[in-house]
């Protein structure tokens, strides 16, 4: 069978670098991606400089973005106060089940709709689309009553089983599946090989850039998800991240530093994340088949 | 699509047919998927009817059905009407504006040249950050006297613009926000599609004399064509159903200018702004934006299938 | 109690949650008879009381401290207090508890929820506790009470209450040569300091207003239309009363700040006015007594609401949230009315007060002595503490009144914004509450 390797693949990440004049010493997409990446970035640094600031700067007109003395407390032993790192570690496991669970169903499901012909396949497709349209906020409560029925509040399973495959995936999946060249699975099909393998040793390894968009996508919605934690935990042993950093807040606390501390330890994972899927943003071998 | 069966001498039996079939093969593919998300929205959406069906209040279990009563007077609801005239506004602008932007990004950011690795983090990032920082900080950006926005046009010569101050400029400003937020999350989209767009088709292209326009619109655009079609049907349905960011920076103002359907819906429901035991209400909204999202999204599809390339 | 958006948003964010606050004791529902204590659940959302910059959070402490002092002296029941969520989730909390039959014996919610709480099953009416002679509910403040009572049912017991004064920037008002407000000004001076205060080459306003049609919003306005001698409604509650030449006096009044003299910061989202004041770019807002704290960059002062031109009045107007209970067996019921009680008895309201600077909820705790002390704790708390006499009115407790309120909101930011007239603003919100309080 015809599986290539892709490290041995030729040019970084797959992009393409068209051969033109040089009227400029940097390539000229830079003037475009700077400015933009700066617009893009703004947020972040606002999110980083208050959470090193005093409250009294936070509340300071115009937006103060270099805090002089940099305020570490806002960063203090949150990993050595128990509850918080049982909380990291609970939302580590409820993202990490997920993100794996759903690659392996969303995989498996898109296959079959977009390969396999079988009876009620658009029927199926739609009908999974059409669960996308009904708001959450009317589903909230049936949702929780199949949960609570399922003795799965309070636990962490209570946030993982709902969301074992996701929609998107599947509609995404499917989208990218589509776009392979179909030749390399018919070959291995007449080679006697099955359906599954076929998935796994072709298809798969051709979809790496889209399985790791999808986990990155499928790891934000669940690390940040705190409607749905809210309502179906209780008890603080089962607490997310997002759920226990609202819990250094008092009534009236206008703690916006200390909220942006828990923003930006909340967000590192995601920017670590996002940062290790970029290497399997390596072009597929979606080529090799094309070719003709 | 042609699937081939390995050929068997002998006649199989009817379960060796049927396990070679393409309907049980199908089913099996798909089946835990479908029966996780159908074990988790059959009865929600069944419960969410029956709501729709009655006078009712979340809070209380008295809830007498009144028919068909809830959504016979959405058509004579001043705010419903309000909520859908900004979200077809909404959504026209939002998602031709964000697949546009999106899809020039990251063809940008798909090019070999330096410090690439952080131009794409950077196009990432607002997507990671929670809708309430970037809220908080477009209502300072788009402050009409001490906002950076105007001050910045001010240097050009245009405006002061009211921006969410202004019944006018609210809802674009709210356009210009979300497309912001979440172009990131297109763009990697879109990224991971390019990746599947062969150099040597653009290569080959180049060579024979194409400009990079007639290389884009011959060769990348209809490859880009599944991935765009997700993002059409998505981006719709997310744009339709808009609740963080009013929910979180509008609050549906001024003067409902930015009110759209689930945050009206979700006032109903959960609070008694717009009147008591209305929750039943909210349910029948629920159930026509269920309705026009499901026509919607059949149309995209029967026009996206004629119009995108599949490989098969 | 409201306050903020930006507040709100905030805490919105990641919302909530049912922590034990004091751990893991989360103990069995019931089950005396055999000499172990009645467990009740209190749902509160003061947060936990360490947070890990190691800043003591005084709220949660205050409450935690006086729970283990309860169940110390009772040992018949044992309170356990859960951080259930930010208060501003604390009803959709609620709600979606209910349906699981999940609800705590005591939960705390803002007055503004009481009319929707009113419908909901279980909710116990704590009216054999108000008439208990011993509990003395009338040393309540009048229109902190009325706000917990829906269709004659008390539905909770004060847990917090707040109301409206202005706050200034002395530097501002010395700046513009103008001196300070004194106890007996009018909505007039207040005017016309305004416009002397502001200034749009060094973007200075001279007042900032909440405009984001909420009821922070309508609140505002309730003040101002009742020492003008005006009332939200007709005593009957049948129709709506607020389109009088009080109402309209009251709202020009708005209107020639924002649209006239432009001497007005519109806060469409009502997220800038804290950042604003404390940067010394407003001279003056109307708040409450938990936005005191958060001004450490300017010097400012307290003082009660201006006086209106006609009448002179200077009332204000309460918020106030609630302890609400439910019931949840007669042992647990009765468990839960014995530590209501003694959680809102004088000794026990003014310990919390001098602990955590929220205003007494009991007016005999506000002597001469307390407001000494409260204030010199407090700075500028203690006119709030004062101020709570000048509360003479309470919005209508009517389960509609939220959208009473929805209507009312429209139409102050509607002049406020210039797109419309006050009479005309009224006029129509009046006949569009009207409506909603004919269909029920």
């Amino acid at each position: 069978m015809n599986v290539v390797d892709v490290a041995t693949l030729p040019g970084e990440m797959g992009m393409v670098e068209a051969p033109r004049r040089r009227w400029l010493p940097f390539s000229p997409w830079h003037l475009l991606l700077m400015p933009v990446a700066l617009v893009m970035l703004v947020p972040l640094v606002w999110v980083v400089m208050t959470s090193f600031e005093t409250l009294a700067q936070t509340q300071h007109f115009p937006p103060i973005l270099w805090p002089g003395s940099f305020q570490w407390r806002n960063y203090p032993n949150a990993f050595n106060s128990v509850p918080f790192g049982r909380w990291f570690w609970n939302t580590t496991v409820v993202t990490t089940t997920v993100v794996v669970s759903n690659l392996v169903l969303c995989s498996l499901a898109a296959y079959g709709f977009a390969r396999i012909k079988f009876f009620g396949r658009g029927v199926a497709y739609f009908f999974l689309l059409a669960t996308l349209m009904v708001p959450i906020q009317v589903v909230l409560i049936p949702t929780f009553l199949i949960v609570k029925q399922m003795h799965l509040l309070n636990t962490l399973g209570a946030l993982i089983v709902p969301n074992l495959a996701n929609v998107f995936g599947i509609f995404m999946l499917t989208q990218f599946f589509r776009t392979l060249p179909i030749e390399l699975e018919e070959a291995a099909r007449i080679d006697g090989a099955s359906r599954l393998k076929v998935l796994f040793v072709i298809v798969l390894p051709l979809s790496l850039p889209a399985l790791a968009t999808l986990a990155v996508i499928q790891f934000l919605w669940i690390w940040n998800d705190f409607l749905w934690p809210l309502v179906t935990i209780y008890k603080e042993k089962a607490f997310t991240l997002q759920l226990g950093l609202m819990s250094f807040q008092g009534s009236h606390a206008n703690d916006t530093n200390l909220l942006m501390a828990g923003n930006v330890m909340s967000m590192l994972p995601m920017l670590i994340l996002f940062i290790a899927a970029q290497r399997y943003f390596v072009r597929g071998i979606a080529t090799q088949g094309l070719k003709g | 699509m042609a699937t081939v069966a390995p050929a068997t001498p002998s006649r199989p039996s009817l379960a060796q047919r049927l396990w070679r079939s393409d309907h049980l093969a199908g089913w099996l593919f798909v089946l835990p998927a479908v029966f996780l998300v159908a074990l988790f929205s059959i009865f929600p959406i069944a419960w969410g009817f029956v709501l729709s069906l009655q006078k009712a209040s979340l809070l209380s279990p008295n809830r007498p059905f009144i028919g068909f009563d809830n959504y016979t007077k959405i058509a004579s609801d001043p705010h419903a009407i309000r909520a859908a005239k900004n979200a077809v506004v909404y959504t026209f602008l939002f998602v031709p504006s964000s697949i546009a932007i999106a899809m020039f990004l990251a063809i940008a950011l798909n090019q070999k040249i330096r410090l690439i690795r952080f131009y794409r983090l950077a196009v990432f990032i607002p997507v990671a950050v929670s809708t309430i920082a970037t809220g908080v900080m477009f209502l300072w950006v788009f402050d009409a006297t001490f906002g950076i926005a105007n001050w910045t046009l001010g240097k050009v010569g245009l405006g002061p613009f009211g921006w969410f101050n202004s019944p006018s400029g609210a809802l674009p400003s709210l356009v210009i926000m979300t497309v912001w937020g979440w172009l990131g999350f297109d763009t990697i989209i879109y990224l991971a599609a390019l990746q599947g767009v062969p150099h040597e088709l653009v290569e080959a292209a180049a060579v024979d004399g194409a400009t990079r326009w007639s290389t884009f619109r011959n060769v990348t655009l209809p490859l880009l064509g599944p991935a765009t079609l997700l993002l059409v049907v998505w981006s719709t349905i997310s744009a339709v159903q808009l609740f963080d960011e009013v929910f979180f920076v509008t609050k549906g103002g001024p003067l409902e200018h930015t009110s759209v359907p689930v945050f009206y819906i979700f006032k109903l429901a959960f609070t008694s702004s717009f009147g008591f035991s209305a929750a039943g209400y909210a349910a029948a909204l629920a159930y026509m934006l269920f309705l026009v999202l499901l026509v919607l999204t059949l149309a995209q599809f029967w026009l996206g299938n004629r119009a995108v390339h599949y490989s098969s | 109690m409201r306050r903020r958006v930006l507040v709100a948003a905030l805490l919105g964010v990641a919302l909530v949650m049912v922590a034990c606050t004091s751990g893991d004791r989360s103990g069995s529902s019931s089950g005396s008879g055999s000499g172990e204590p009645v467990t009740i659940t209190l749902w509160h959302g003061y947060g936990k009381v360490e947070s890990p910059n190691g800043q003591v959070n005084h709220e949660a402490l205050s409450l935690q401290n006086q729970i283990d002092a309860f169940n110390a002296s009772h040992p018949d029941i044992h309170v356990d207090d859960v951080f259930c969520c930010s208060n501003d989730n604390a009803l959709e909390k609620l709600t979606v508890a209910l349906q699981g039959d999940l609800q705590p014996d005591i939960t705390y919610q803002y007055g503004t929820s009481m009319a929707q709480i009113a419908t909901a099953p279980g909710v116990m009416d704590l009216a054999p506790l108000t008439q208990d002679q011993a509990y003395d509910w009338n040393d309540f403040f009048a229109g902190v009470r009325a706000a917990g009572t829906i269709d004659g049912k008390v539905l909770g017991v004060p847990a917090q209450v707040g109301n409206l004064a202005v706050i200034y920037n002395a530097d501002l008002f010395a700046a513009a040569g103008l001196d300070a407000p004194g106890p007996d000004w009018t909505w007039d001076d207040f005017v016309a300091a305004a416009k002397a205060i502001s200034d749009p080459a060094t973007q200075t306003f001279g007042m900032a207003f909440p405009a984001d049609g909420s009821e922070d919003t309508v609140w505002h306005f309730d003040a101002m239309l009742w020492e003008a001698g005006g009332d939200i409604l007709t005593q009957d509650n049948t129709h709506a009363a607020f389109n009088s030449p009080a109402g309209v006096e009251a709202l020009t009044t708005l209107q020639t700040m924002a649209v006239t003299d432009q001497s007005m910061f519109i806060d469409e989202a009502n997220s800038k006015i804290d950042a604003l004041f404390n940067a010394g770019n407003v001279g003056m807002v109307i708040s409450g007594p938990w936005a005191v704290s958060g001004y450490k960059d300017v010097n400012y002062g307290v003082q009660i609401m201006p006086g209106s031109r006609g009448t002179g009045s200077h009332q204000t107007i309460s918020g106030q949230d609630f302890w609400v209970a439910f019931d949840n067996g007669p042992e647990r019921a009765a468990a839960t009315q014995t530590f209501l009680a003694w959680l809102t008895a004088p000794e026990q309201v003014q310990q919390d007060s001098m602990e955590t600077g929220h205003l007494p909820t009991r007016s005999s705790v506000v002597t001469d002595a307390f407001v000494t002390d409260f204030n010199t704790k407090f700075p500028g708390e203690g006119l709030f503490a004062e101020n709570l006499q000048n509360v003479q009115k309470a919005r209508p407790a009517l389960t509609s009144y939220d959208q009473v309120s929805q209507i009312m909101g429209q139409a102050i930011v509607s002049v406020l914004l210039g797109q419309s007239e006050p009479q005309q603003a009224l006029d129509d919100a009046a006949a569009e509450v009207d409506q909603v309080l004919a269909g029920g």
